[in-house]
């Protein structure tokens, strides 16, 4: 059809003028995708979406629920002591809000890598005719809802026990609500400014690398830091012994420059504790957000482009194409067919180039250590008989534990397996590979680090133990079958339940299936558990009485571990048979 | 080459595909044509093994895709409608895997790499990890990584989608050169061009039912109108394509 023919038709307009409006109007019109597609979710929720819009929400309730208790409890001790209380109630508030603001200052820097330089839709936003102004606070909104909103579930709850406990007026509450707005866009703006400048530094995707693998190391320090502290010990009437270094350290001011001190300044004094400026420190706060935003738009409006143009450029593959890894990786896939080899090298190099995959193992290390120190400091002296029984308990109470975790780690990395190959499956799927073959690719990378990991935990902490020999070789032979059994069950409820559209690992294992394989994974080790609590409780009480052991009850014991590897292969096997079928089944 | 028996498929009320039979013979380019919607694509997922039939057979090269599925795909090379890949892997290892799951040795593998990157332009890139090719990048890898165990069957969905036009020129050399080996090509496309410079045979499918199938001159002689058209015109014809311009003159009225 001619172009003239086109113009005159009212509803195919060929030009028009472009329609001028504020900055505002365009930001919420950027806004809009994002708040429509929250709608039309929302609208659209299935029965099993429901349940689990019903499921999290309870959860946050919960957990709102428990943060208040615990601020409650805590204030209304704080209360009862005369003078220090005060100091203790202070240094708490303090304490929130400086963790709130460590917390929000880093969670918005990995925020704004996403919402301004990595997001999928920002091809076209950049390409479209949007100031630089509107452009920046439509995104700098989202990064502050995505990067804010759990910490306000935390926060809600404390500042209602806090008012509740003081039984404060309405004001303290208006103040509360008031607060967090600056308190929000400061960490935000501060967090944009830093990624900007970070981005035009190094390329995006290697930034987003970095910062994974930063918080990742510094949630395993934290961890490990507050275990090695070991806090169990202040509840020993030996800790206080420096009561009144802690006092002094208690009562010194807090640094005056930082925001959440501020903040802190405004609520506090609002308790009725003591007196105090909150209009000032308002003031203070509300002004420097207000700063910081406009030196955020002023970083962003220049160093945008050139950060944007940067997170294009993409990277080298590193450590995994050295010459040694692929050696190694040749060497331990040697006893499988070629194919097999293949998958299971491609398993490995995707693994180890996905930070967000290889990062966990930092965790993971930081889980085993804290796991086997827990053994290590176990107050085990005591009689010999006193000694013998707990430490045969704990032992078997750790074959459960140990499987438990391992099942958590395979819900993680094991569970998700097919899905992850999200919409690359189709490679695998039309070559001429039998789906046999893939599934044993698949259960050997994903057994093998987990056996490891099972094994250590179970081996290291009953050699610290010191358990008798039976508990010994029981808890490692039942942990190997368990191990065996839960990868095979991962698998099967992963092709059962396959997410190829999911961006990550975490996301796959966080749906329905990874609950559903939780619960699985949760009766099978309990069948196991129990099955095998008879025959220990039996050789137990032998070895504790001193008596051998009758033909009975051998017979009894060989019936329940024969039951135990009965369990566990039938297991296997249908999850095997079932995850084939399943895989069989998957369509693209 | 190419053989479908009564291939139906059904999502729900929905007929996608409705009893489609269809026969290519070796080393021809057969072109697969439909608006959107028409069931294209969902019969090449059930050539492929992607998708599985409600009814009806697939054999490639004599094989029975649902009985024999191994030896039915070693004959074939598929390039899907998107490119999707292994983003964490590089380009010459993804065509090492590629490779290795259709049994090729290490020695032919290596010579056959080189060769198709350098083909299809990628070889400077090859070390480079997927995630940071573009589009068209990545659609020349996806077809490197199909021809890479010299396959007898080439099934590709909308091919040129993403390519410049050096690249589907090349696209169009190779499936000439295939053909000429007697390698069979089935290709579904919009471009209607494409289809009437490369394709030996073209069919026509319109809501899951082949309308039309044949050279382009005996699709031009179904109908005397059409006796000097252009294969758009024939397409349109029959697709009800043409309705559309009636349709804005009627708004106007």
């Amino acid at each position: 059809m001619a172009n003239a023919e086109l113009a005159q038709t009212p509803w195919l307009p060929v030009s028009a003028e472009p329609q001028r409006r504020g900055p505002w109007h365009d930001a919420r019109l950027l806004l809009s995708p994002r708040a429509q597609s929250i709608r039309n979710r929302f609208h659209r929720l299935t029965r099993g979406g429901r349940v689990r819009l019903a499921l999290l929400a309870a959860l946050a309730l919960t957990v709102g629920g428990a943060v208040f208790v615990f601020f409650y409890r805590a204030l209304s001790y704080f209360a009862a002591v005369p003078e220090f209380g005060t100091v203790l109630t202070y240094k708490l508030l303090s304490m929130v809000f400086i963790t709130f603001f460590s917390i929000l200052l880093f969670s918005n820097i990995v925020t704004a890598l996403s919402t301004f330089f990595l997001s999928r839709d920002l091809d076209r936003l950049v390409a479209a005719p949007v100031s630089a102004r509107c452009f920046f606070y439509a995104r700098f909104t989202e990064t502050v809802i995505d990067s804010s909103w759990m910490m306000l579930l935390f926060a809600a709850p404390a500042f209602l026990a806090y008012g509740v406990v003081h039984s404060t007026g309405p004001g303290f509450y208006v103040m509360a609500i008031l607060t967090l707005p600056p308190f929000l866009v400061i960490p935000a703006a501060l967090g944009v400014t830093i990624t900007t400048v970070l981005v035009n530094v190094f390329p995006a995707r290697r930034t987003k690398d970095i910062l994974v693998l930063l918080s990742v190391f510094a949630v395993a320090l934290l961890y490990l830091l507050f275990r090695l502290l070991r806090p169990e010990r202040l509840v020993n009437p030996e800790g206080f012994a420096d009561f009144s270094s802690f006092l002094s350290a208690m009562q010194t001011p807090e640094w005056m420059f930082l925001p959440s001190t501020w903040a802190t300044e405004v609520l506090f004094p609002l308790l009725g504790l003591r007196n105090g400026q909150p209009a000032y420190f308002y003031l203070l706060l509300a002004t420097t957000a207000a700063v910081a935003l406009m030196a955020g738009e002023t970083v962003l409006g220049r160093l945008y482009l050139p950060g944007w143009s940067k997170a294009q450029e993409g990277r080298q593959a590193r450590l995994t194409q050295r010459p040694l890894a692929a050696l190694l990786l040749a060497a331990l896939t040697a006893p499988f067919p070629p194919q097999m080899r293949l998958i299971m090298i491609k398993e490995v190099k995707t693994f180890f180039r996905d930070t967000s995959q290889w990062s966990q193992l930092i965790l993971l290390l930081a889980l085993v250590v804290v796991y086997v120190y827990n053994f290590s400091v176990l107050p085990l002296r005591g009689s010999p008989l006193v000694t013998f029984y707990f430490k045969n308990v704990i032992a078997f109470v750790n074959l459960a534990l140990a499987a438990f975790v391992t099942a958590a780690v395979a819900v993680r990395f094991v569970y998700p397996s097919f899905s992850i190959e999200g919409r690359a499956f189709w490679v695998l799927k039309t070559a001429p590979v039998s789906l046999r073959r893939l599934w044993w690719a698949k259960f050997w990378v994903g057994v093998v680090p987990l056996l490891v990991l099972g094994e250590t935990l179970v081996l290291a902490t009953n050699t610290y133990l010191q358990v008798m020999p039976f508990m010994f070789w029981l808890a490692g032979g039942t942990l190997l079958a368990m191990v065996l059994t839960i990868v095979a069950l991962g698998l099967a409820i992963g092709a059962a339940y396959p997410n190829f559209d999911a961006d990550n690992a975490a996301q796959i294992a966080a749906g329905s299936g990874g609950l559903v394989y939780m619960i699985l994974c949760l009766a099978f080790i309990g069948t196991v558990v129990v099955l095998e609590a008879w025959p220990v409780y039996v050789l137990f009480t032998s070895r504790l009485g001193g008596l051998p052991l009758s033909a009975g009850a051998w017979s009894g014991i060989i019936t329940s571990l024969t039951a135990v590897a009965a369990l566990n292969l039938a297991v296997f096997l249908g999850s095997v048979r079932y995850g084939l079928r399943r895989l069989e089944a998957i369509e693209m | 080459m190419i053989e479908l028996r009564n291939l139906t498929k059904r999502y729900g009320q929905t007929l996608a595909v409705d009893n489609l039979s269809l026969d290519i013979p070796s080393g021809e380019i057969f072109g697969f044509l439909g608006p959107n919607g028409a069931g294209k694509t969902t019969t090449i997922r059930m050539m492929m093994g992607l998708l599985q039939p409600t009814a009806g057979i697939v054999r490639l090269g004599g094989h029975d895709l649902h009985r024999q599925p191994l030896a039915a795909k070693q004959l074939c090379g598929f390039v899907p409608d998107r490119p999707h890949v292994y983003e964490k892997l590089t380009g010459a290892e993804f065509l090492d895997f590629a490779a290795g799951l259709y049994h090729l040795s290490a020695e032919l593998r290596d010579g056959r790499r080189d060769h198709l990157l350098a083909l299809f332009d990628l070889t400077g890139w090859c070390d480079e990890l997927i995630e940071s090719y573009s589009h068209g990048m990545k659609q020349r890898l996806v077809m490197a990584a199909a021809l890479i165990h010299a396959p007898r069957i080439l099934i590709v969905d909308e091919p040129m989608v993403g390519l410049d036009p050096r690249g589907t020129r090349l696209l169009k050399q190779i499936f000439r050169t295939l053909a000429s080996e007697g390698v069979t090509v089935f290709m579904s496309t919009h471009s209607l061009e494409t289809a009437e410079e490369t394709c030996d045979r073209i069919g026509i499918i319109n809501q899951g039912r082949m309308i039309a199938l044949g050279t382009l001159d005996e699709l031009r002689r179904q109908d005397d109108r059409h006796l000097d058209s252009k294969l758009e015109t024939i397409f349109l014809s029959l697709t009800g394509g043409l309705d559309a311009h009636d349709m804005v003159g009627g708004s106007r009225a």
